[in-house]
C-alpha cells in the first residue's frame, strides 16, 4: 500500500529537478498539498505574466479550473508551450454555470505531474487559434467549428472536421438550440473535400478508401508519392460520426453506460471505467475495494486482446500467416475468458456506476489465474519464435519511425509513445482505482519503430498478465457495487469531473457534466484521436506497401475517433 | 536429388491444433453442402462498416482465423464488391457513410444479397433518433436477413449466413 506514495514523491521530485532550482511558492489555500504542482507552477507563471492571482476553482478528481480574462489566456499559454506542458483536451460548452455564451476548456498536463488543469476562455461567436503553438489544438478546434459554429478566425485551417459534405452549412448539432433528430441530408454534395495539394514533376496521388480491402473500419487515406516514398499523407476520419456526444445530453448518468461501451467496442471497459469514474466523483460515490480489482483485472483483460490483436496483425501484413495463427488462437482463447468471466466477449454491460453490475466468484478468478500460465508460456514461445525470423525483423525495424519530438505537441500516449521512448502512461501519472496501490511493470523502447512497438505491445500482454495474476492473489471479499450507489445517483448534485483511463491504446479523457440530475455534456476524447496524427508522420519516407503495417502498428480506433 | 514425395510422407511440421466444437462443426458441413449446390462451390462476401462500434468487425474477422476458419465450409472474404455475392453490412448507416454504402452496393454485380449485422445495422439500435444516422440498414439498402447481437458471435453470425444461404435458394430460382 506504499507503493503509490513512493511513486507520486519520486515523480514529483523527479519533475522538480528538470526544472532546475523551482522554488514552491506559497500560493492559493487550493494548491495546499503536493500532488498539484502542475497547476501551481503554471499559475506561478502567470503571476509572474499577468502580475495577479488567478481565481483557482479545485475539480473533484484532482483537477483544477482556472477562469482566465482574454489577455491572461493570449499571454500566458505560449509561455505554457515554451515549458513543455501538454494540451491534452480543448472542448466546448455552452451556457456553463449560467454563463450566456461559450466556454472553453484547455486542459493541460506536465510531465512528472499528477495533476492536470483547465484553462477556462470564455468566448462568444469568434475566437483566436492556438493552433500554432499548441499543434495538437488544430483538430479540436476544427470540431468545435463544427459542433458549436465557433469560428477561429485566425486558424490556418478552417476545413470541416466531423461534418462531412452530407451536412448543411451553418448546421452545429451541439448548440442547447438543436434537439436531437433527423436533419435534411443534402444529396449529391457539389463540394468536394478540399485535400492538401502537392504539386510537382513525380508526384502522384494515391486516394485509399473510406471502404478499404480488407475487414476494418472506414476512413480516407490520401497519399502523395514520388517513386515510391510517400512524400505526404492526409488522414481523413470522422466516417462514423455517429453523434455520440449529443447522444448522451439530457439522458440520466445510468443510461449513458451502453453510450460510452459503443464510444469503441474494443475500449469498452475502457471507456465505461472513464465515464463511471467521472459520475462517481460528481456524486461523491466511493467504489468498494473489490470492485475497484475487478476493474482492474477486465482493464488488463481488454489490454491483452487488444495488444494481441495488433501483434497478430502485424504480421499478417507482412505475408506471414504460420507466425500469425498462434497469436489468434490465443486472442480467441482471451474473448473465451472474457465471456466464461462475463458473459460477454467484449465484457459489455458488466461495468456499472458504484462499481461493476456482474460478480466474479473466486472460482472463475483462480481458473483465469490458471489458464494465464499456459498463456503465457505460449506467449513467449509465440513471440521467441517471431524474433527469431529475420525476415520479420527486417520488415520491422526502422519502418515507420515515430519521432519522440512530436510527442509532446500532439499529445501522443499509449505505447506507441512509450515505444517511442516516453514513459508516460495514465496508470503512473494519474493513478486511479486499484492503480494507485498496485502499479503495472512499465515497458520502455526507444527507436519509435514498427519493431518497438511489437515489443512494447507484446511486454505489455505480458505486464498485464503479471498484474491480473497479482491481483486475483490479493482481491479482498465484499460487495462490488457502493450500497449508495442507487440513492446518490438520484440526488446526484450539478458539478463536473474530468477522469482519464490508460485504454490498451492509450489516454481516454472524459468530461462529465450534470446538471438536474441529467448529463448537460459529456466530452470523450479517446486515444486515437490525437495518435492518428503520429501515423501521418511516421509514414513519411516509408514506402507505400509498408503502410499496411505501419498502420497497424499503431491499430488506432475509429470508432473512438469519429465518436 | 531428394524425391519429392517424402515431402508428402514424411511427419507433418504443423502441430496438432486441439480445439474442436461439434456445433459449429455440424453447421459448417450443412452450410458447405448449402454453398456447394446454390453458390456453385463458394460464397463470397464483402464486408462494410458503415458505423459500427468496430467489435462486429472483430468478430467477422475471427471467422476468417483459424478457431472457425470458414473458408473450409467454402466461403470467403473478397477484397472488392466487384467479386461479391453478399454484402455484410455493421452498424448504423451514418450520414457520413451512406453514400460510400450505395456506391459499394452498387458495385456488386447480381445477383446479390445484403447482411445487417449487429443491433445497431438491424434498427439503428442505440443511435436511434440521432442526426447522424439514418438508421438501420435497411434504410438504404434492401436486406435479406439481420443478425442482432451486440456484438453477435462468431457462431451467431455464421448461422446468420446459413439462413441467408437457405433462404437465397428460393430467391435465385425464382429469378
Amino acid at each position: 500500500m506504499n507503493s503509490n506514495k513512493n511513486t507520486v514523491s519520486f515523480l514529483v521530485s523527479a519533475g522538480s529537478k528538470s526544472r532546475g532550482n523551482y522554488q514552491i511558492p506559497s500560493n492559493s489555500a487550493a494548491l495546499a498539498t503536493p500532488s498539484v504542482l502542475a497547476t501551481r507552477y503554471s499559475t506561478d507563471l502567470m503571476i509572474n505574466i499577468a502580475g495577479k492571482e488567478p481565481k483557482i476553482i479545485k475539480g473533484k478528481n484532482n483537477e483544477f479550473y482556472i477562469p482566465l480574462t482574454e489577455k491572461e489566456f493570449l499571454t500566458t499559454v505560449p509561455a505554457l508551450s515554451e515549458k513543455s506542458f501538454v494540451l491534452i483536451s480543448l472542448f466546448c460548452v455552452q451556457n456553463f454555470e449560467e454563463d450566456p455564451d461559450f466556454t472553453l476548456f484547455y486542459i493541460f498536463r506536465l510531465d512528472g505531474f499528477t495533476d492536470v488543469f483547465a484553462f477556462m476562455r470564455y468566448v462568444r461567436r469568434e475566437t483566436t487559434s492556438i493552433a500554432t503553438v499548441f499543434p495538437s489544438a488544430c483538430w479540436y478546434e476544427r470540431e468545435i467549428r463544427d459542433g458549436f459554429g465557433i469560428e477561429f478566425t485566425d486558424a490556418f485551417d478552417k476545413r470541416r472536421l466531423f461534418l462531412h459534405e452530407a451536412y448543411p452549412e451553418g448546421f452545429h448539432p451541439l448548440l442547447k438550440s438543436f434537439k436531437n433528430g433527423k436533419i435534411k441530408a443534402i444529396k449529391n454534395p457539389k463540394e468536394a473535400y478540399p485535400f492538401k495539394k502537392v504539386e510537382g514533376e513525380g508526384v502522384y496521388q494515391i486516394p485509399v478508401g473510406p471502404v478499404h480491402a480488407g475487414i476494418i473500419e472506414p476512413g480516407h487515406f490520401r497519399f502523395n508519392v514520388i517513386g515510391e516514398p510517400i512524400f505526404n499523407l492526409e488522414i481523413r476520419l470522422f466516417y462514423k460520426h455517429r453523434g455520440i456526444e449529443k447522444l448522451a445530453e439530457g439522458k440520466n448518468p445510468s443510461a449513458c453506460i451502453p453510450i460510452a461501451e459503443a464510444i469503441s467496442g474494443d475500449e469498452t471497459i475502457a471507456n465505461t471505467v472513464a465515464f463511471c469514474t467521472a459520475v462517481e466523483k460528481i456524486s461523491g460515490i466511493e467504489i468498494p475495494e473489490r470492485a475497484n480489482y475487478l476493474r482492474a483485472i477486465l482493464l488488463e483483460l481488454e489490454r491483452i486482446y487488444s495488444h494481441m490483436g495488433d501483434l497478430s496483425g502485424m504480421i499478417t501484413d507482412i505475408g506471414f500467416p504460420r507466425m500469425t495463427t498462434p497469436f489468434l488462437i490465443l486472442r480467441e482463447n482471451i474473448f473465451r475468458q472474457n465471456e466464461f468471466l462475463t458473459d460477454s466477449r467484449f465484457m459489455k454491460g458488466v461495468i456499472d456506476l458504484g462499481g461493476v453490475k456482474k460478480e466474479i466468484s473466486g472460482e472463475a478468478l483462480s481458473k483465469l489465474s490458471l489458464y494465464l500460465k499456459t498463456f503465457v508460456s505460449q506467449f513467449e514461445s509465440a513471440t521467441e519464435d517471431a524474433h527469431t525470423s529475420s525476415s520479420l525483423i527486417d520488415r520491422f525495424s526502422t519502418t515507420g519511425v515515430l519521432k519522440k519530438k512530436l510527442i509532446t505537441p500532439l499529445n501522443i500516449t499509449g505505447p506507441i509513445a512509450r515505444a517511442a521512448g516516453t514513459k508516460y502512461d495514465v496508470r503512473f501519472d494519474h493513478p486511479y482505482g486499484i492503480y494507485k496501490d498496485i502499479p503495472p511493470e512499465r515497458t520502455i523502447k526507444i527507436a519509435g519503430d514498427v519493431l518497438s512497438r511489437f515489443e512494447v505491445k507484446a511486454a505489455e500482454v505480458l505486464n498485464s498478465a503479471s498484474l491480473i495474476n497479482k491481483l486475483i492473489a490479493s482481491i479482498p471479499g465484499g460487495a462490488i457495487i457502493a450500497e449508495t450507489t442507487e440513492f446518490a445517483i438520484s440526488n446526484i448534485p450539478d458539478g463536473y469531473a474530468l477522469s482519464m483511463v490508460e485504454a490498451a491504446r492509450g489516454q481516454n479523457l472524459h468530461w462529465v457534466y450534470v446538471r438536474n440530475g441529467l448529463i448537460n455534456r459529456y466530452k470523450v476524447r479517446t486515444a486515437s484521436f490525437c495518435n492518428w496524427q503520429a501515423i501521418e508522420h511516421a509514414v513519411l519516407r516509408n514506402i507505400v506497401p509498408d503502410f499496411p503495417l505501419i498502420n497497424k502498428s499503431f491499430n488506432l480506433s475509429y470508432a473512438g475517433t469519429d465518436l | 536429388m531428394v524425391n519429392p514425395l517424402t515431402y508428402v510422407f514424411r511427419p507433418k511440421v504443423t502441430e496438432k491444433f486441439e480445439f474442436s466444437d461439434s456445433e459449429l462443426e455440424a453447421l459448417g458441413s450443412e452450410l458447405k453442402t448449402k454453398v456447394n449446390r446454390v453458390f456453385g462451390h463458394s460464397l463470397a462476401i464483402r464486408e462494410l462498416d458503415s458505423g459500427s462500434d468496430n467489435s462486429t468487425e472483430i468478430e467477422i474477422s475471427n471467422l476468417a482465423g483459424p478457431y472457425y476458419d470458414i473458408e473450409r465450409f467454402g466461403i470467403s472474404f473478397v477484397a472488392s464488391p466487384r467479386h461479391a455475392d453478399v454484402l455484410l453490412v455493421t452498424g448504423a448507416v451514418t450520414l457520413n457513410m451512406a453514400e460510400a454504402v450505395l456506391k459499394t452496393y452498387e458495385a456488386m454485380p447480381s445477383p446479390k444479397f445484403v447482411v445487417a449485422v449487429g443491433d445497431d445495422a438491424c434498427d439503428g439500435g442505440i443511435y436511434k433518433g440521432s442526426y447522424a444516422v439514418l438508421g438501420g440498414v435497411d434504410k438504404i439498402l434492401p436486406v435479406d436477413i439481420k443478425i442482432p447481437g451486440n456484438p453477435p458471435s462468431p457462431k451467431e453470425i455464421l448461422r446468420g449466413i446459413f439462413s441467408l444461404v437457405k433462404k437465397s435458394r428460393y430467391s435465385l430460382s425464382d429469378s
